[in-house]
């Protein structure tokens, strides 16, 4: 193909929206890129898909360099749950070779649904705990404790300090773990799982789970990018414009996450979520039984 | 600036300037991957732009770029997929790189803990390119 000034500007558009919104839910955003890639430039699915992941860093360098001034991610935990979701991913690479991919969708958009349900529900939970400094008070389990898995962030929306301890930290292995095991077996929904976890299970302020996970999911599409590199798969004419788009948004995305209400974000957040879960369902019956959900994906 | 709560909380090991090291490391690493591989991707899209020429959408064509000697003549000559070429290999090793700076400032503040858990983190990413790559082929 050749390149004009149309497809790269409209390129970089789709992708910096993707970014923003990966910045303010700490999530990559390649559910937003790949559809707009196949469906409005028709490029083939590998190299949207190959793209997508490459962009992913580029907006967990943008985020998370923000984020990390800001001390809004804690590199402790990121650092932790790390060992976790890159270990999964291994694992999820090698069980795909064993699993049926309609069943691994089914799984992961009946959990997708839960997550969507749960964040929505407690959605106004995070603001008052910030108010009554919840988040402080919570008992750290015996590996948190252990390695001091704690912090504090300014909150620009609740115009206050909060400070938080981490707890639940085997259940937060465990979701880390089967976040890895998504993003290596179906590419996607790695950030979503992560985020929820540290806010639900581990005693984490939304914003700091959208901190961390941001700075997180950038280790895991290096080293599925550096295997697409190799195979070269990662065509960069095409990564050039959605890794600038990318930039952009994610940098708008960080100015703004901090002075939204937390109920704002997991408002959002919801409906990225049950989005996902709907879109996992809707491959997850074409693959499995050949029924066929309207669905931008699949 | 400094304020130290009250509360009972976890004792923590190293400093708060140590950890000071950790963030600031990691944060410049962070911006100088932004800041260079957005400078040549924006290069090489102008120069595409200036230029337009047919580009096949195969990995054969992608693979054919993977020569030192490519790159460095088409960075010279202007060729705008070199300069994407080399963007993008760059932003890949960004996060890898964060993860050895953070080996490198755990252990300059004597943090034998997170140590351990970063060399744990890089010994998976290791492995994990090894049997990828062992799959590949």
């Amino acid at each position: 193909m050749t390149y004009s000034l149309s497809f790269a500007l409209l390129l970089l558009l789709a992708s910096s929206v993707a970014g923003f919104f990966g910045a303010l839910l700490g999530v990559g955003g390649g559910i937003f890129i790949v559809p707009a890639m196949v469906l409005l430039f028709h490029l083939p699915m590998k190299i949207a898909v190959a793209a997508s992941i490459v962009s992913v860093i580029a907006t967990s360098n943008a985020g998370g360099s923000s984020y990390v001034d800001q001390r809004i991610s804690n590199l402790r935990l990121a650092m932790f749950l790390e060992i976790f979701t890159t270990a999964g991913a291994l694992g999820g690479a090698v069980l795909a070779l064993y699993l049926h991919e309609w069943a691994i969708s089914l799984i992961f958009a009946i959990m997708l649904g839960y997550m969507a349900y749960a964040s929505f529900s407690t959605r106004n939970l995070d603001d008052e705990r910030i108010q009554k400094n919840l988040f402080a008070k919570a008992q750290p389990d015996r590996i948190s404790r252990f390695l001091d898995l704690h912090g504090s962030y300014h909150d620009i929306a609740a115009g206050k300090v909060v400070e938080y301890v981490v707890c639940g930290a085997r259940l937060g292995i465990g979701v880390a773990t089967l976040a890895g095991i998504a993003s290596g077996l179906l590419g996607v929904g790695g950030g979503v799982l992560k985020v929820s976890a540290m806010n639900r299970y581990m005693n984490v302020p939304m914003k700091v789970a959208v901190g961390t996970s941001k700075l997180m999911i950038g280790v895991t599409a290096a080293v599925s990018s550096i295997l697409f590199f190799l195979a070269g798969l990662i065509h960069f004419m095409v990564v050039a414009p959605v890794a600038v788009g990318t930039t952009l948004g994610a940098t708008a995305g960080t100015m703004l996450m901090n002075r939204l209400h937390s109920a704002v974000l997991k408002w959002i957040f919801s409906a990225l979520m049950a989005y996902l879960a709907y879109e996992m369902l809707a491959k997850a019956l074409m693959i499995g039984f050949g029924i066929h959900l309207p669905s931008a994906a699949a | 600036m400094i304020t130290n709560s009250t509360k009972d909380q976890p004792q923590p090991v190293a400093s708060p300037q140590a950890e000071e090291n950790v963030y600031s490391d990691v944060y410049r690493l962070l911006i100088a991957g932004m800041v260079v591989t957005n400078i040549l991707f924006v290069i090489g899209l102008v120069l595409a732009l200036l230029h337009p020429h047919y580009f096949p959408l195969s990995a054969d064509w992608v693979r054919s770029q993977y020569h030192w000697r490519t790159v460095a003549s088409g960075l010279m000559h202007g060729n705008p997929s070199s300069y994407m070429m080399l963007g993008t290999l760059l932003l890949i090793l960004t996060p890898i790189a964060r993860v050895l700076v953070s080996i490198y400032a755990f252990w300059v503040d004597h943090d034998r803990k997170y140590v351990v858990v970063t060399l744990i983190v890089m010994i998976v990413i290791i492995l994990t390119v090894v049997l990828g790559r062992l799959g590949l082929q």
